[in-house]
């Protein structure tokens, strides 16, 4: 009989509790990697979204802490567009609104200049792109369309204005797949900000060495100013500081650790109790293993492999289970256009090892306490 | 002076801190190699806590125990010394109850050089020898106790040790399965020489063994040779 096979035995024989045990640890593990999943494919998904179309600055509101709602005259687009190096500039507006009739909420806006590149990264599944004078027209994401039940040709009312749909697109970002667009002028004039923007994103020409390139613009856009003299307030940052630095991105993963924190709390907790009891329940067992001459090592070897297994197998069944509920999130409306149905492969290995980290946490006081019986003592316990 | 005993103690004490119960006082023996030692006496009387330090599973509070003239307060790994030295019978038996009988005598032998296949055969060796190859696969649970004790043994004797220490071994069986079980020991004793020492508050259980050492509250009263076939050790 190896080893193995004894830990193995153990933990079989004792059915409910190691179901127990395990569904407790499945459940943290289910909730880390759900959580850090979705949060991560949040930001994986806000990154594709620029590194996709070759967008390496995003110009934003100096020091503003919710961009959505930060506003930039329009006109400093054509001064960032004159800077040596910046091969394009996108200017772009962006809100949320609500489509209660089909419980929607937080459906996001985009306004985008009839001329811009962001058009490029569409594919039409149905009608046509916006042009120049659609004022009333409106671009539907391919999971929009289908929540809110529309297809090309019908209308649709945005903000109490009625909006004809133009196409369905199909994004490579299940971000944009959610979101509807206009023409930049339309949802200015619907959301009352004229000639503001959420922000410009800016293409850089080639270069040898793209870092100076980068580092150079993003001086000159800082420091560009109105024609009075004043600064425009506002700032240059690379893509990947943008997407990192958005508070919808880290309030997202802010949550999604804090609430997986608990669960491994509480997962940690359910695996000491269970080890804790089994050694208890067990001391008289032990109290032998230890009078025939087992080591103490091999005492906290026998508990601490017990505790690994049933998280290992909790920890499986945790990243299996968090999978399923991505994908089964992805397909729900409320929340579809907002979460990609995958769980990237480091998340699961974070989980795994969270487990690990769980069953070594429950089963090392268990352990200590079964290895420092004294066997006389632990016979008594028959 | 050479040391011919397998087992000897000097003036072994031993005290509870709770109540401060002299369990032993000032106990000296000496046990030769391939002797078979019964020690009696009434419940309380200090045999199983004697038993308990002669086998390292606890410390004198003064006094030695001697080990091949080894002081075993100077053997730096006990635990060893326990797995390898000494087999342990109990009179509960004490068989894990998720293994089988196979696997249950395999369990002291995690700490022997064995491997895997090794310990398989030597299992099935050692319950033949106890007349329990029939039931191999079988859970203690599916034994009688008659059943259990034997498997016991064999796990007792799973790393070949050189002294046997039981523990009211029949204290649990009826007087048939007892006749048997101590039927087994004297095998053990006359034909693979094996050096025991059984602890028993039954007379006639005592009668079996070539010498017995009667306790009353924690010290030695009186040594009897019961069988004349082998030479006495000297007691104090």
């Amino acid at each position: 009989m190896p080893f193995y096979q004894f830990i193995l035995k153990n933990v079989l024989q004792r059915k409910a509790r190691s179901a127990l045990t395990i569904i407790g640890v499945a459940i943290a593990v289910t909730a880390v990697v759900a959580l850090v999943g979705i949060a991560d494919g949040f930001q994986r998904s806000f990154r594709e979204l620029y590194e996709r179309r070759g967008v390496d600055l995003m110009v934003v509101r100096a020091g503003s802490s919710e961009r959505l709602s930060s506003s930039i005259p329009q006109r400093v687009g054509e001064q960032i567009r004159s800077l040596p190096g910046v091969r394009d500039v996108s200017p772009g507006l962006m809100d949320v609104v609500s489509f209660e009739e089909a419980n929607l909420t937080s459906v996001p806006l985009q306004g985008w200049a009839p001329e811009s590149f962001l058009f490029g990264g569409l594919k039409m599944l149905s009608g046509r792109k916006l042009q120049k004078d659609d004022d009333r027209g409106v671009m539907l994401g391919m999971v929009l369309a289908k929540n809110l039940g529309k297809q090309t040709g019908d209308t649709l009312e945005i903000a109490g204005r009625s909006f004809m749909i133009v196409g369905v697109y199909e994004s490579f970002n299940v971000f944009e797949n959610g979101s509807a667009v206009l023409l930049l002028h339309s949802l200015q004039t619907i959301m009352d900000r004229p000639d503001q923007v959420t922000g410009f994103q800016v293409v850089l020409s080639d270069a040898p060495d793209k870092k100076v390139l980068l580092d150079r613009v993003r001086r000159e856009i800082d420091e560009l100013r109105s024609s009075s003299g004043q600064p425009w307030g506002i700032e240059a940052i690379p893509t990947e500081d943008y997407v990192k630095s958005t508070s919808q991105i880290r309030m997202a993963q802010a949550m999604a650790w804090t609430t997986s924190v608990i669960a491994l709390v509480i997962g940690a907790i359910g695996v000491l109790n269970t080890m804790i009891m089994s050694v208890f329940e067990r001391t008289w067992e032990i109290g032998i293993l230890r009078a025939i001459g087992w080591r103490k090592s091999r005492v906290v070897r026998l508990i601490l492999y017990e505790s690994l297994l049933l998280s290992v197998i909790g920890a499986a069944a945790g990243i299996l289970a968090a999978v399923a509920l991505t994908h089964v999130l992805a397909w729900w409306p409320l929340v579809s256009g907002l979460i990609k149905g995958d769980v990237a492969p480091v998340v699961m290995i974070q989980g795994f090892f969270i487990a690990l980290a769980v069953g070594l946490i429950g089963g090392a006081y268990p352990a200590y306490r079964g290895a420092h019986l004294l066997p006389t003592e632990a016979l008594r316990h028959e | 002076m050479s040391d011919t005993s397998l087992l000897r103690t000097e003036q072994l004490c031993k005290t509870y801190p709770d109540g401060q119960v002299n369990a032993l006082v000032d106990v000296s023996l000496s046990i030769r190699r391939g002797e078979f030692v019964a020690i009696m006496g009434t419940s309380g009387c200090g045999k199983s806590t004697l038993l308990n330090l002669l086998g390292a599973l606890d410390q004198p509070t003064s006094g030695e125990v001697y080990f091949e003239g080894q002081p075993l307060s100077a053997i730096a790994n006990l635990d060893r010394f326990r797995a390898m030295k000494i087999g342990f019978v109990f009179q509960s038996f004490f068989l894990l109850p998720t293994l089988t009988a196979l696997e249950n005598v395999q369990v002291p032998m995690f700490e022997g050089p064995l491997t895997g296949r090794q310990r398989i055969a030597r299992a099935s060796e050692l319950l033949e020898l106890v007349g329990m190859s029939e039931r191999a696969r079988h859970r203690p649970g599916q034994l009688s106790v008659g059943q259990r004790q034997r498997v016991a043994i064999a796990r007792a004797l799973a790393n070949d040790p050189v002294l046997l220490l039981a523990d009211e071994p029949t204290g649990n069986l009826d007087s048939h399965t007892a006749t048997a079980v101590l039927d087994l020991f004297a095998h053990l004793h006359h034909d693979k020489g094996m050096t025991l020492v059984l602890v028993t508050h039954g007379q006639e259980v005592a009668q079996r063994a070539e010498r017995s050492i009667r306790m009353r509250d924690g010290r030695i009263c009186t040594a009897d040779s019961v069988s004349s076939a082998k030479p006495q050790a000297a007691t104090s």
